[in-house]
């Protein structure tokens, strides 16, 4: 009986939360501006602390930070920082890395897409998408024990006294490698493993997305399947291949654990793909934790500021790209 | 369907309601009746509603003696540096069963971090290889460090040897030795090679077994307590030495592209058996547990000396009497003729004065005193390849330690 007298001032209220939820737009909208902004508040953040925490850096050493320099300083003892040791390792890694792996990725989704035999599909698929998910510090203690000295070794004393003797090519092939292995050349390959799962699994995708219609349109005006696959569908796709290859660019510059394992860790003064060498994320990685002196973190939070800044303008120029060709491309393969 | 939901929060709301208005009615029972209950539960079986309302504590509280504390009350945090952690790790675990009201929990986050968490106070105590710096006692004002253990920094070699080693009978080969001079030597790149005149002359039993090649060199890529020891060692073997003694150096061989960086004392340890012909330096306990060789040290008093616990000890005993008053003490280079060259201690850092929980700052005392005194935790150091400190440092250590105040008052009685 109390139960009843106690629910009938309730209904109203009961109609008054349905009136609102019936008209749920703008609450809803509000929620999701809400969560979006969440992205981008984070962003700004992260940007606008790092940027704070390096102050004294950023007035102490100025644009000489990042001044390309053979002779890079990077001396706690004296507090004298350069960046460019690191600048350099991480884009030349990262490049070297896409380069390789952007063309077998490539391979593998469109064989994966569309010339495997429908047995080995999903099991491949799968397997790729497997590789894109160990741990890179597992990568990393198969390169040291494995891939270096089996691999990348016996490698880099082949670039040396081919590639290495020619003019231009000598100031990226110069020797020796040590025994080990450690170089700029492990850190490359080793990325370029780690991102070739990643780059492959979204490619697949995207060839896998291309509507039935352009493949048999193709077919239908007499083009071999290697034409339709090299004058159709990777045009078609092209602005997805790109996406594949930016987030394939994104995990490499970012990469520290399996790079800090194969890259020797040595602030060197060549260009030399066979010496060791040092990457941003991983100096930050090595120094950060016992980094004493605050001029010292501050130098060390301003690299974490340029690797925020360069991943950032990568990631623009990338966007642009796509869109550019995005824009072309379906009027290209329709026509 | 938001009708049907709201309903059923409705009730669930209602039924909460209920609920918490019938419990404080059936809750106010004495502490003494919820341990006859306790006891009724065991005699006479177990009624449900009874189990609800006798929770655990209280019964413990009601059972122990009234003096000590219940098990794991106190909760002490401490953070630093990574090269004591095994010790410090086996010493926690050992003492819950001395004290076991206090719960220690020992985060390896390196000596920076320990020092910046000391500091900001977010810990209770720190550990630290490193020195704090002069900024450091004015940002905290009563810092105290407190040595606890030593350890040696020992070189490790991996040589092909150009000897046929499955030859029957099978060559021997005496460990190697280096000086203080050469070890420099190799750092700075200046001896690139492993039969270099300087090593033949102090290793004529392997004249003819050092290899005519290059020397990798192995150093630390991370910050670190045991690079501080050792180029803080390289710093007083030579005024060659010019890249200094601390936690991260620019090393000089870096430049020549000889050098490689492995990370933490595994990686070096790692890197100088993946590398033939390489050498590098770990605390000895890595060595020992890699079943690396390590090198002897032609000392400053020009004897040869190995990396031990008697070499260990008479390196502290030669500098007993050079304690800061912070009791900070640097051991590298001792002058000793049996001294071991690397070496250095690992700290505690307390605040002296500005403890304000007076129970806790008793049980870490206590503790401290404890891994410092005690016979069982002597020998566990002694296992893990620590030494622990001769007898008149210990005395100086316990003084500092006697000297503690919390809100005015001496900590230890």
């Amino acid at each position: 009986m109390q139960k009843q007298s106690k629910f009938t001032p309730s209904q109203s209220w009961n109609a008054r939360l349905q009136r609102i939820l019936r008209h749920g737009d703008r609450p809803w909208q509000g929620l999701i501006i809400c969560m979006s902004l969440v992205v981008l508040v984070l962003m700004v953040a992260i940007g606008w602390m790092l940027w704070q925490q390096s102050a004294n850096a950023r007035a102490q050493f100025g644009w000489g930070f990042i001044a390309p320099t053979l002779s890079g300083n990077w001396d706690p003892v004296n507090n004298i920082f350069d960046s460019w040791p690191f600048i350099y390792g991480t884009l030349l890694t990262s490049f070297v890395a896409i380069l390789i792996a952007l063309p077998i990725s490539l391979g593998i989704a469109v064989f994966l897409a569309e010339l495997s035999p429908a047995w080995l599909r999903t099991p491949l698929g799968l397997l790729v998408e497997l590789l894109a998910a160990i741990p890179s510090v597992v990568y990393g203690l198969w390169g040291i024990f494995v891939f270096l000295p089996a691999v990348v070794s016996p490698l880099g004393n082949f670039l040396q006294n081919t590639l290495g003797a020619l003019p231009v090519l000598n100031l990226f092939f110069s020797g020796p490698i040590q025994v080990s292995g450690s170089s700029r050349l492990a850190a490359s390959l080793i990325l370029a493993i780690m991102i070739t799962p990643t780059i492959a699994a979204v490619t697949r995708d995207v060839f896998l997305a291309i509507p039935l219609s352009q493949r048999e349109a193709s077919l239908a005006l007499g083009a071999t399947r290697w034409e339709t696959i090299g004058k159709v569908l990777i045009p078609y796709g092209l602005s997805g291949i790109l996406g594949a290859g930016i987030l394939g660019l994104g995990r490499a510059l970012g990469e520290t654990m399996a790079v800090t394992m194969v890259i020797g860790n040595s602030i060197e003064g060549t260009l030399s793909l066979l010496k060791p060498g040092y990457t941003m994320s991983s100096i930050i990685a090595n120094e950060f934790a016992e980094a004493v002196s605050p001029i010292h973190s501050e130098a060390l939070v301003e690299v974490g500021l340029i690797l925020f800044a360069m991943t950032l303008l990568l990631n623009i120029i990338a966007r642009l790209l796509v869109w550019r060709v995005a824009r072309k491309t379906p009027a290209e393969a329709r026509a | 369907m938001f009708q049907k939901f709201y309903r059923v929060f409705i009730v669930l709301t209602l039924a909460a309601v209920a609920l918490s208005a019938c419990a404080p009615a059936a809750t106010p029972t004495p502490q003494v009746q919820v341990q006859q209950v306790e006891v009724t539960r065991i005699v006479a079986g177990t009624p449900q509603v009874i189990e609800i309302t006798s929770t655990a504590a209280p019964t413990v509280a009601a059972t122990a003696a009234p003096t000590s504390m219940p098990e794991g009350s106190i909760h002490v945090n401490a953070a630093g540096a990574t090269f004591p952690l095994p010790l410090y790790t086996e010493w926690t675990y050992a003492y819950q069963y001395v004290d076991p009201s206090v719960a220690i929990n020992y985060q390896g986050i390196g000596s920076g971090g320990g020092k910046k968490a000391i500091i900001d106070g977010t810990v209770d105590f720190a550990g630290s290889d490193s020195l704090l710096a002069d900024a450091d006692y004015t940002a905290g004002k009563d810092l105290q460090m407190y040595p606890i253990v030593a350890s040696a920094v020992v070189p490790v070699y991996n040589i092909k040897w150009s000897v046929d080693l499955t030859a029957t009978p099978a060559p021997t080969i005496p460990p190697l030795v280096l000086d203080r001079t050469t070890l420099v030597g190799i750092y700075n790149g200046t001896i690139t090679s492993w039969n270099d005149p300087a090593i033949v002359a102090l290793n004529p039993g392997l004249k003819t077994f050092l290899p005519a090649a290059k020397i990798t060199v192995v150093h630390r890529s991370d910050g670190s307590g045991t690079t501080e020891i050792f180029t803080k060692a390289l710093t007083s073997f030579s005024p060659d030495w010019k890249a200094g003694g601390a936690q991260s150096v620019q090393w000089p061989v870096d430049k020549l592209g000889t050098g490689v960086g492995g990370k933490g004392n595994p990686g070096v340890a790692g890197a100088v058996l993946n590398s033939p012909n390489s050498i590098g330096y770990v605390e000895i306990a890595y060595a020992i547990s890699n079943n690396i060789p390590f090198a002897q040290m032609i000392n400053k008093s020009g004897k040869t000396v190995t990396a031990n616990a008697a070499s260990l000890a008479s390196a502290m005993a030669d500098f007993a009497n050079n304690f800061t008053p912070q009791l900070t003490n640097t051991i590298v280079d001792a002058p000793g003729a049996a001294s071991w060259p690397i070496a250095g201690y690992t700290y505690l850092i307390l605040h002296t004065t500005s403890m304000t929980d007076c129970v806790k700052a008793q049980k870490i005392l206590e503790y401290i005193k404890w891994s410092l005194t005690d016979p069982s935790a002597a020998k566990k150091a002694a296992d893990l390849g620590y030494a622990v400190l001769p007898s008149d440092v210990q005395k100086l250590v316990l003084a500092k330690l006697a000297a503690v105040t919390c809100n005015g008052n001496p900590v230890l009685k």
